[in-house]
Parts: C-alpha cells; structure tokens; sequence
C-alpha cells in the first residue's frame, strides 16, 4: 500500500511535465490561435480585431500565467475548440476515445492468445520442426509493417473471400476483426520470441529438472511454474508496448476508417488542428503512464520474489 | 560451420543493401524521376522489371532510389540516437548526482510519451519532410540507448579492476574511453542493428501518412501510400516497394539476430 | 500439455466464431421490409468546410443538398437553365425588384408548411449570418404574403436567382435549433444523426411534398481514403461512390455496377500569386501555362474521366466558347523563358537570372484526388523546360495561402460555373475586392467588364462580357484552367435513380431506389 502511495506521488510531477511540454509544444507550433481562428471561418482580418480578440483570450499575458490558466481550464473539462469543426475537443476527444481502448484491448488479448501457446510450443519443442516453423512466422510477422499487413487482410478478408466488411458504419464484432488483427499479428510476432525465450530459460532451470526427475507430469509443472513466469513477462512486455500499441493505432485507424482518437489525430494533423492534436498527445501520455503504473502495481503481486526484493532494500 | 554460413550470407545481403542504397543513383536503370505518360501503368517486362506507375516512372528505379531514402535515413537514424543516447548515458553513470537526476527524468518524459503519437506530435510541428520524421523519431527513441549505457556504465563503475585503474592514476576521460566503452559497445551494438528493422518501419509509417519524404521523393513507405488504390489494379505499383520494406527490414533483423547472438557466446 | 493446448484452441476457435458471426448479413439493402442505401462518400467532412449540412454554415449546403435534405427555391436542369423548384414562378418587377411565387403545398419535413414567411425568416438568417451570402445577394429586404416574396436588393442584381441556387440556399426551417448540425428542410430526406468526419444518417421524409421516397434509410459515410471507398464498394459494404480514385474505375468497369457521368464546371485550374517576385514576370506566367500537359493530364492521369480545360468554362456552355487559351508547347517556354533572361547557366536543368534560382512553390491539396496527380505531372513537365517546382500538398492549404508570400502557384478546384452565371467566377476570384483573388490580381480593364457585367441583364450580353473577361485573364496568365471534372458516382447495379448532374448539387433524390 505505501508502495502504491509513493509511486502515485512520483506521478504528479510527471503530470505536470507532460502538460508543460504538451502546452508549450502546441504554442510553438508558431500559428497563432486567433488567426488560424478567424482563417479558418474564412473572414477578412483586420489589425484592430486581431489585438483586440488577443488581448481577448489573454495571449498578451506571460507564459507561465497562460500555462496555468490553460491548466485551470483543463481541469475542468475545458481544452478549447477544434479549429476545424468548432466542436468543443475534450467532449470530441472522449466520445471516440473508447474505440480506442476496445481496439487496443482486442488485440492485447489477441496477443496473448496466440502468443503465449506459440511460445510454450516452440519452447518445449526446442530446435524442432514445429520450433523452426513458429520461429520462422514469427519473423515474418516482425519484418511486415503494420500499413502493408492492412492492405493485404483487407483484400484478402473482405474483397477476395467476402468474409468481413471494410467498414461499418457501427462497431459490431465483424468490423473490430481486420484492425485488430492487424495490431495483434506483429506484437504476437515479437512476443511469441519472448515467452519462447523465457519458458527454455525457465525449462533449464533446477527445480524444473528435478521436478521431472522425481516424476510430477510434465504438464502440471508447466501450468504451474513455466505459465505464471511467462505470462510476468507479457505483463511488463505488454505494458511496454501500450505506447507503441496507441501511437500504432493511428495509422491502422486510418485506414479502416475506425471512428477511434488515433483517426482523429492523423486528421487534425493533416488540418493543423492544434487544440485537437494537443488533446491527443496530452491524454495519450497520461493514459501510458497510468498503464504503466497499474502494470507495476500488478507485477508486485504476480510475482513475489520483486516483492521480497522491494522489502530487502 | 552452419553458423559460418549463415554469418557470410546475412553478412552480404547487408553489405549488398547498403550498396545499393550507397550507389543507387548509379544502379538505377532509368531516371526514377523521368515521367512518361505514354507508358503508364505497364505490367512488369523484360524492359520495365517492376513495371511503371502512375506517370510512366520505372518502378525498379524507384524502388532503389527509394531505398536509398529508406535505408540511408534509417542508418542515419540509428546512428544519432546511439551515440548521442549512449554518451548522455555514460555521462549519467559516471557523474551521477544532479546531472544524472535531471536528465533520466527528461528521459522519462520522452519515454512517457508513447512513441509514435510523439512522433506524430513532432511531425505536426515541423510539418512533413523526411529530416523532420528523422528528428521526431530520434527524439522519442534516444532514452533507450541511455538506459542500457547508464546502467552498465553504472554496473562497471563499481567493479574492482576501475578502482584499480583509479589508483593507478587514470583520468576520467582515460577511464571512459580505456574502460567504459570498450565494455558497453557490445550491447549498444546489438541494441542499435535490431533496432534498425523497427526504425525502417516506423519511417515508412509516418510516410505512409503523409508525414515523412513528399512527393516527388520516392521512399517506400511514400511509394505504397500513393499506390494503394492501384493493389488490385495495378498491384506491381504497391507490391514492389512492400516487398523492399519486406526483405529489407528482414535482412536487418536477421543481422541483428546475428550479432545478438555472436555477443552473446562470449 | 496437450489439454492446455486444446483450451487454449478452443478458446481461440470461439473468440474468432464469436466475432466472426457478425459478418453474416452481408447486402443488407433490404432489410426487414426497409430499403436502406448507403453511400460513401470522400468529400463530406470538415475539410471541405463541409461539417454539418446547415447550409447558413461555410460550404455545408453542399452536403444539405446533395443528401437530399434542403431545397433551394429554383434549380438547374442539364444545360445549366432555371427551373422551378420549391417555388414556382419569378418575375423581374425592376433592376432592383423580384416577386417569386412559392409553389402551394411544400411542406418542411416536421410538417410546417414552406411559406413567404418561411423563406423570408429562412433568409433574413441567411445573410445574417453566411460570410459569402450576404454579399452575393445584396438584399435590402424581404416582404412575404401568403405564397409571394417580394425582394428588394441594394443594386442591381441579375443575377439573384442564380445565386439563391446556390446549395447555401437551401430552405430550411429556421425555428428549429441546428446545434447537432442538423436542419429541417423540404427535400426528400430527414436527417437524423450527424457525426462530422463520419457518418449522416438519414431517413424517409413521409411528408415530401414531390412525390413518393423509395428509400427509408440512408446513411452518408465520409470515407477519406479512395481506397477503402473502392473496396467497400466491391465488397458490398456501401451501394454507390462519390469521388472514387481514377486508378479503381477498372475494378467497377463491368456487368456489376453502373457508372454515371456528368460534364461540370468544376475546375482544376492554377492561380498565379502576383505578390511573389517570380510570377510576378510575365514571361514566367506564360511558360507555366505552356508548360502543363493538359491533355496527357486528362487522357493518362485521369483515365480520360475528364475534359481539357482552356476557358474558365467549358466549351460546352454560351459563355465558354470561341476562347484563345495556351496548350502544351515547351519549346515555346523555353523560347520565352529563355528572351527573358531566364538561362541555365550553372548545367542543373534549372534556370536562373540574376542569380536567382527559377523555382516556384505550388500550393494544392490532397483532398481533390486530381489536384496532386496534376501537380506531380506539372512538375516533370515544368521541370523539362527549367523550372523547379517544390510540391506542396497539404490539407492546410487555406492558411498558406491567405498569406501574401511563401507560395507561388496554387492548384485548386472550383466549380465556376455553379450558379449557372459566369460572373460567379469572376466576382470571387479574380477582382481586386474579391474573397478568393488570393494572389492580388489586378486587372483595370477587368474591374471595368465586371462593373458592365453587373448592371447587365440581357444574357447574350453577359456572356458576351463574360468571353471578353475570360479572354483577359487569359492573356494576363493570372489563371491556368486546366481541366474540368467530368463528375462520376459508380453504384451497384441494382441501383436505380442516381444520377449525376452538370453542378454536382444535386444526389440523392426521391427517385433514389434499390431493387
């Protein structure tokens, strides 16, 4: 529990580096607010109008005090509007951001499904056919980016053999299949290597040899011992990856046109839309490193031996 | 003997690759950017070995010239984030104190952000441009190079044979150059060639959405974005680079693989 | 080992049993006694300042429109003429006057009848609040009794009925709340739900006033990308297209689905920034407009789905004919280029004078699939005949060029002609007051034609006036048209009703039907 309180307050200063950074990064981007505002509506600008709605929204102030008033704002719900739709962008940001998570955790699931088997078979069948064979898609799946594996499922899948839409207008089971796959075929590729990685390193290990020379059934020792070690390793693996996973999300996004805030960001980027795009970056970070911690967390109660080693020091 | 084998083989498609991407200008058998609407759209051939595009451009001139853009900016890439991602490292191991404290929470920050929707925060800043995707990418992915360097060169520092050395006299500067490199190079090294695939592929990512090499330059990621409506049509236009990116980051992972697994023997 | 095994197969057997039963009602265009279509479409989105379809709101008329949920008062039929529509009759009382009669019985689709009072309160919002409006129409004010609407414009407007057929004319109840983006309007359709960039979703109109709707459920899906669109026509996700990318016409070229094609006036032509050194040379102007490809453009890039341009018009209309344009001649260009002073000195292929280099940076977006092929082309061709050109193809392009400098040509597309008046064109793009005159082109001799023009109510006159004013921007080489769309929506075959139209307004319509 104290472990859980001191790594919470660890967080607030990082909290408040990611919104700096965020902030600051967005002003940097040069365009100022009011006349990408007044361009966007399409009027003409004059000088006079353009001090006055500065002085207006307050950008005359010093930066700092600008960085808090935005904080201020943010924490009541308030990021701005889209410069774009002029739709208020916290609301737009997390209307769509479940899309996201349920993308995000579809594949996460899929990649354990198929890649803790994978590695449990490829280990156990060390330098085997069947090792070589999980070996060798495992590559395959590593050396394929993920925007040509999509092009490829989609005319195979929807076009060749009609078994999935391209896009629906809904999120139905069918249509979470092609972007999922997608995601979940080259983080499976990685992690099957590294659960296959750990059970041999596990399967070496004293107590499994001398479980199998006192006779315990093979299986039990590997649903046992060799199932929990791996699966601490997806667990840190698959935590580290959440990053890659949501950032990877936009251009799968993209391209089956998945309502998700990936899409959203890859728009507002090609829009300029700096509020949208600040929105994005800021939550996407906040949620990466909450994930972050809960995998800590969780870890410590997987695995006890980080817990003994946590008391010791 | 297997091994050898296979260390001369990856060895030279890696040495072929580079080659190419070095000569590429030379390789190419027509001008990647010559249009020619009159032969637009031909199927692969004997004159035209990947066939032509859109504007009559030969599609394997542009997929060597292309990887030139690919594989030139990722070794490139790979480069500045290993070397500038190691020194900060090392120099964070050895000085440690407030410097250490102040820049592993700057690496945290960069490694907070997940990488590429920093990547693509950094793309929007800058704009697009090949050197800008490089810059975001090398900004998101030199922290991992400083963990590895920190905490060997924190590890070493400790041991026995740099106290000895201390004694001895050794400066700082002599004992990180003498001492500390030497013993941490393995690692980088094996870091750095696996992490080439992944940055390839990352580089055509941001290409593929618009936010890296513009057009007319043509890079694969590029290349297969702008032919994607041509897969069932034309599909030579979107394979031929697909299957570059394919065999290439392949090639480099296997190296990668390899080298893991020389450093690991010793 | 192997029980682990078979529960983690099994496992993975029903995960993909369970989301692959999802796929199975594949061609749903009728279910359960509803007709339903869905169209894809790549334009409908905030890009295109076409986020919601109030049609008082940027270009979101367009939408309005097109999806067949707002009507404007006259529209136009195939040869760009006038015709009754929500209303039924206009008469011209003076320069300054217009009586329009609305036709008895229109009704908006909650049920409240389409009257003076109506349309009046409609376009006393209009030009209120609409940037482009309230200048195009002019009005001083607006009387309503009973069916008759008298309006009275500050000057002489001819064209005033054209300009109220402009999508953002489209009559829509005003007392009804539009924050949801959504308006109430005559046309055949209701819409339901809006989610910008995304989808509409509409529904039969039970009331329409013009017959009987064939569909009851529509949904307008805004797919970006040609490519998804391409498939999910193939793979029956959607019933018809608009705006396919010319490299997937091949795949839909059959027994399959129906093409349908209308000549528009819409333009992909080049506007030359007078505030940039360069261009500011005519003999540069002229070797960029000899040096495009049109027809190569046209016949190559675009599959022959399309027309070479020449006037700001095309040659099909009054106002289009017996104009002297530029074709591709490099050898020309380079003649030009070369008297001017601009040589290739240092052997690079590109020209320089006074040290400077002969680069130009072109402007375009993405959106318009034309726009980049035909930057991509222009390049190599202007690149043949000394010229650099740097691309730039951003969906941002509205911000870089309301600047003055940092850009040299922009490549854009219009519908010129999309009131059916010529003068449209011309009065948002090329006089020193206009909106859209973003390279500060100035012409004496055409603010004189223009000022003509718009006290001139006889047509042959006008267009007359018009081929003049064209010729002039012409030879001042302040625009390149290069082509006009020949606009085309692939459907299913058994699809009935959609028809193309030469202004691209008009889509879904009560005719709309599936078999």
């Amino acid at each position: 529990m104290k472990y859980i309180i001191k790594r919470i307050i660890q967080l607030i200063p990082l909290l408040f580096a990611i919104t700096f950074l965020s902030f600051a990064m967005m002003r940097l981007a040069g365009s100022d607010v009011v006349e990408q505002k007044m361009l966007n509506t399409g009027q003409v600008i004059s000088e006079n109008q353009l001090a006055m709605a500065k002085e207006q929204l307050g950008l005359d102030d010093p930066f700092l005090i600008q960085y808090f008033r935005w904080l201020n704002n943010l924490l009541h719900g308030d990021m701005g509007v889209s410069y774009v739709s002029g739709q208020n962008v916290f609301e737009t940001f997390i209307s769509k951001l479940p899309a996201t998570l349920l993308l995000t955790f579809t594949s996460i699931i899929l990649t354990i499904i198929i890649s803790i088997p994978l590695g449990i078979i490829a280990a156990v069948h060390h330098n085997k056919f069947v090792d070589y064979i999980i070996r060798f898609l495992s590559f395959i799946g590593n050396s394929l980016p993920n925007f040509f594996v999509s092009l490829v499922l989609m005319y195979i899948l929807a076009i060749k053999l009609r078994w999935l839409p391209i896009i629906s207008k809904d999120v139905s089971a069918a249509s979470v299949v092609m972007p999922t796959l997608t995601l979940a075929i080259a983080m499976s590729a990685k992690y099957t290597r590294q659960v296959r990685t750990t059970v041999l390193d596990e399967l070496s290990k004293d107590y499994i040899i001398g479980a199998k020379a006192r006779g315990v059934k093979f299986s039990v020792t590997l649903m046992g011992s060799v199932l929990r070690s791996s699966l601490v390793t997806i667990i840190t693996l698959l935590a580290l990856s959440i990053g890659s996973l949501l950032g990877g999300t936009a251009i799968v996004e993209s391209i089956f046109m998945w309502d998700g805030v990936g899409k959203l960001a890859v728009d507002a980027i090609n829009m300029r839309d700096y509020p949208m795009i600040q929105a994005y970056v800021m939550w996407m970070a906040i949620i990466y490193v909450l994930v972050n911690l809960i995998t800590d967390i969780s870890y410590r109660f997987l695995d006890p031996r980080i817990r003994l080693g946590e008391k010791e020091s | 003997m297997k091994n050898k084998i296979r260390f001369s083989v990856i060895s030279t498609l890696v040495i072929v690759i580079i080659f190419m991407a070095i000569f590429a200008n030379t390789i190419c058998p027509y001008d990647p950017y010559q249009q020619d609407l009159s032969i637009a759209y031909q199927a692969p051939s004997a004159t035209h070995l990947m066939g032509t595009d859109t504007y009559g451009r030969d599609m394997l001139s542009r997929v060597i010239i292309g990887g030139q853009v690919s594989v030139l900016s990722t070794l490139c890439l790979v480069l500045i984030i290993s070397v500038f991602g190691t020194i900060i490292g090392i120099l964070c191991g050895y000085i440690g104190g407030k410097v250490d404290t102040i820049i592993m929470r700057v690496s945290d920050l960069c490694l907070a952000f997940p990488g590429l929707v920093f990547a693509l925060a950094i793309a929007a800043i800058l704009g697009g441009g090949i050197v800008n995707a490089i810059i975001a990418l090398a900004i998101i992915s030199w922290p991992k190079y400083s963990r590895v360097a920190r905490g060997l060169t924190l590890s070493i520092k400790d041991s026995t044979y740099i106290a000895a050395a201390k004694l001895a006299g050794s400066n700082s500067l002599q004992l990180i150059f003498r001492h500390i490199i030497p013993n941490i190079i393995g690692p980088i090294l094996v870091t750095a060639t696996l992490d080439i695939g992944t940055m390839m592929m990352e580089i055509a990512g941001l290409s593929f959405l618009g936010l890296g090499a513009q057009p007319p330059v043509a890079e694969w990621g590029n290349m297969m974005s702008n032919g994607r409506s041509m897969l069932q049509t034309y599909p030579w236009v979107v394979l031929s680079p697909g299957i570059a990116i394919f065999v290439t980051v392949a090639v480099f992972n296997l190296f990668g693989d390899m080298v893991r697994d020389i450093t690991d023997k010793k | 080992m192997k029980k682990l095994l078979a529960t983690m197969l099994a496992l993975t057997i029903s995960l993909s049993g369970f989301i692959g039963c999802g796929a199975q009602n594949k061609d749903s265009a009728i279910n359960d006694g509803k007709k339903t279509f869905i169209l894809g479409d790549t334009t409908f989105n905030a890009e295109n300042e076409e986020a919601t379809i109030n049609p008082h709101d940027t270009y979101c008329g367009w939408a309005c429109i097109r999806y067949g949920v707002g009507e404007t008062l006259f529209k136009f039929n195939d040869n760009m003429e006038l015709e009754p529509w929500v209303a039924d009759s206009y008469e011209n009382v003076d320069d300054l006057t217009w009586k329009i009669t609305l036709k008895d019985g229109v009704t908006f689709s909650n049920g409240k009848p389409c009257d003076a009072e109506a349309v009046k309160a409609c376009i006393e919002d209009l030009i209120a609040v609409h940037e482009r409006a309230a200048g195009d129409l002019a009005i001083d004010s607006i009387e309503a009794d009973d069916l008759t609407l008298t309006i009275k414009t500050t000057t002489p407007k001819p064209t005033l009925i054209n300009y109220l057929c402009d999508p953002y004319g489209c009559i829509i109840d005003v007392s009804e709340t539009t924050d949801d983006g959504i308006v109430v309007g005559t046309g055949p359709f209701v819409a339901t739900e809006l989610v910008t960039d995304d989808h509409l979703n509409l529904v039969k109109n039970d009331n329409y006033w013009n017959g009987d709707v064939k569909i009851d459920e529509v949904t307008v899906l805004t797919i970006s990308d040609g490519d998804t669109l391409a498939m999910s026509l193939q793979n029956g996700d959607i019933d018809a297209a608009y705006g396919m990318a010319y490299a997937s016409y091949p795949l839909f070229e059959n027994e399959d689905y129906g093409f349908t094609s209308a000549a528009t006036s819409r333009a992909f032509y080049l506007q030359m920034n007078y505030n940039s050194e360069i261009i500011n040379d005519p003999a540069v102007r002229e070797a960029i407009a000899l040096g495009i490809d049109k027809e190569s453009f046209v016949n190559t890039l675009l599959s022959g789905y399309g027309y070479v341009g020449n006037g700001a018009f095309p040659d099909t209309f009054p106002f289009g004919k017996g104009i002297e344009g530029k074709s591709y001649d490099p050898e020309k260009a380079k003649e030009i280029l070369e008297n001017a002073g601009w040589t290739d000195t240092d052997g690079d292929g590109i020209r320089e004078k006074d040290g400077k280099k002969l680069t130009i940076n072109w402007v375009s977006y993405p959106s318009r699939q034309e726009l980049p092929l035909l930057a991509e082309s222009a390049q190599a061709t202007l690149k043949d005949i000394g010229i650099d050109v740097q691309l730039n193809i951003t969906a941002d392009h509205g911000t870089i060029v309301a600047e003055k400098e940092g850009w040299d040509v922009y490549a854009a597309a219009f519908v010129t002609a999309g009131i059916g008046d010529p003068m449209y064109f011309f009065s948002t793009h090329c006089l020193s007051d206009s909106t859209k005159n973003r390279g500060s082109y100035s012409n004496e001799e055409l603010e004189k034609l223009a000022t003509e023009m718009n006290s001139t109510f006889d047509v042959s006159k006008r267009n007359e006036l018009a081929i003049q004013m064209q010729q002039q921007i012409l030879d001042d080489d302040a625009f390149v048209f290069c082509s006009f769309l020949r606009m085309s929506m692939i459907y299913k075959a058994n699809v009935t009703g959609l028809t193309a139209h030469a202004c691209d307004y008009y889509e879904l319509t009560a005719d709309l039907d599936i078999n």
